[in-house]
């Protein structure tokens, strides 16, 4: 649902306020029927907030944004979808080791996608926000 | 005494409390300078006005009174999906909505009020002493603003099938028809919306009274005004019947079958609906309109083809 609605009606984002609209319904659902998801999702928040510098915000298409010295690391759909920015040739590695996929907008891009799916995927994906806020904090440097 | 040495509870029972406050405060007052602006006058759309403006910020205050709570997103996802259901609820007693219209605005209103009270999560976390009233001016413009500047919208829904019958045998099952025999297969059919079942005819003329009567008892009463036999039958729409799934949110102005002669002993009939809606967001509401005048048309035609078919 959630990669038919962003290949189909990415258009509609424009629209203030829909994508959030969308991603408080991707919640609800994680919420009723992916209960583990979205226990991997809270640990995933919690674990990014112990990060050095790390902050919450409101991801402009919707979901939750982390963010390290004011600049986006990464963010978490509703449906537990992780995007986390990294170096280009980083995420091509990770890609290719397939620990992470290709972004699912941007494919080829600095941006990876890792799909949580129960609490066992929480401790990767805050590794991959770790090593997001790490090279940021490198490239400010 | 602060909210943190408030009992967990109490201080989510708060927050809901001041979102419903928020909420009905909001569209009371947006409900009043519609009425004063001449713009809507019934009390039915008092909840209608900002449907978008009033969730959202009633779930920003309560985001503010839950902040010593530091919500997870699945406390804040539950606690939003529990003032829903409250909130649905208190609409079906005080505005005494049906249960299908309250089915359609769920996912709206939900969706609405988590995003105030995610937005608002995010921002008292990073402060929680900053209330950040500076979006409150701009919330409150749109509020005031966006009802005054409304104009009402007429749109249409156009369907059309192909029926294996000359225009002659198809005309004389359009003008009246029996009780369609067909189980309703719609989904909100089976939940409870109510959906034509037969329609009688004071004859074959312009003037003409029909009476559209629909499950549940439920009668729209219509006036033939364009009759051109065997290709168009167009009729006013001029009583609504009183049940609570079918009025105060749009007005149904008319309906019309054409017919088109295929020359190959087929006939292509297409049925349009005009209406008007009156609640916001159009782009959501006149989805879901849409949707039902479809089912309504393709129930009605199907009979149709049905019976010009055998």
């Amino acid at each position: 649902m959630f990669h038919w609605v962003v290949r189909h009606l990415r258009w509609l984002a424009r629209v203030p306020g829909l994508p959030h609209w969308f991603d408080a319904l991707l919640v609800a659902w994680t919420a009723v029927a992916h209960r583990p998801r979205l226990a991997a999702m809270e640990a995933v928040e919690a674990g990014a907030l112990r990060l050095a510098g790390a902050t919450l915000g409101v991801h402009r298409l919707g979901g939750i944004g982390f963010l390290v010295d004011g600049a986006e690391i990464g963010h978490l759909h509703g449906n537990g979808l992780l995007d986390v920015h990294l170096t280009r040739e980083r995420a091509a590695e990770l890609i290719a080791s397939g620990r992470t996929q290709p972004h699912h907008v941007m494919p080829g891009s600095g941006w990876v996608s890792f799909q949580l799916a129960g609490s066992d995927d929480a401790a990767c994906a805050i590794a991959l926000l770790d090593e997001a806020a790490a090279a940021r904090v490198h490239s400010r440097s | 005494m602060s909210s943190t040495s408030r009992p967990r509870g109490l201080v989510w029972f708060l927050g809901m409390l001041a979102m419903f406050a928020v909420v009905g405060l909001l569209c009371g007052a947006a409900a009043l300078l519609m009425f004063s602006a001449g713009k809507g006058a019934a009390l039915a759309f008092v909840a209608y006005p900002s449907f978008v403006v009033a969730p959202l910020l009633g779930g920003v205050v309560a985001a503010y009174c839950w902040r010593s709570l530091q919500p997870t997103i699945g406390q804040l996802a539950l606690q939003v999906l529990y003032a829903t259901l409250a909130g649905l609820v208190l609409a079906a007693i005080v505005m005494r909505e049906g249960a299908i219209c309250l089915l359609i605005v769920s996912p709206l209103l939900y969706g609405l009020l988590y995003t105030g009270a995610a937005l608002g999560r995010v921002w008292f976390r990073h402060d929680p002493t900053k209330l950040r009233l500076a979006i409150f001016p701009l919330l409150a413009l749109a509020l005031v603003g966006e009802p005054l500047t409304r104009s009402p919208v007429q749109g249409s829904v156009v369907d059309e099938i192909l029926i294996h019958a000359p225009p002659e045998r198809v005309w004389s099952q359009v003008t009246a028809f029996p009780t369609i025999p067909a189980p309703a297969n719609f989904w909100l059919f089976r939940l409870g919306l109510p959906y034509p079942v037969a329609t009688t005819s004071a004859g074959d003329f312009v003037g003409a009274d029909r009476r559209c009567i629909f499950s549940a008892g439920a009668v729209f009463t219509e006036r033939v005004s364009e009759l051109v036999p065997r290709e168009k039958l167009t009729f006013e729409i001029i009583g609504l019947p009183n049940d609570p799934e079918l009025i105060g949110h749009l007005t149904p102005h008319r309906g019309q079958f054409l017919l088109r002669d295929n020359h190959d002993g087929t006939t292509t009939l297409i049925g349009t609906t005009w209406y008007t809606l009156h609640v916001r967001p159009l782009w959501y509401f006149d989805a879901w309109t849409q949707s039902i005048f479809r089912a309504v048309h393709l129930r009605v035609m199907d009979d149709v083809r049905r019976r010009a078919e055998a």
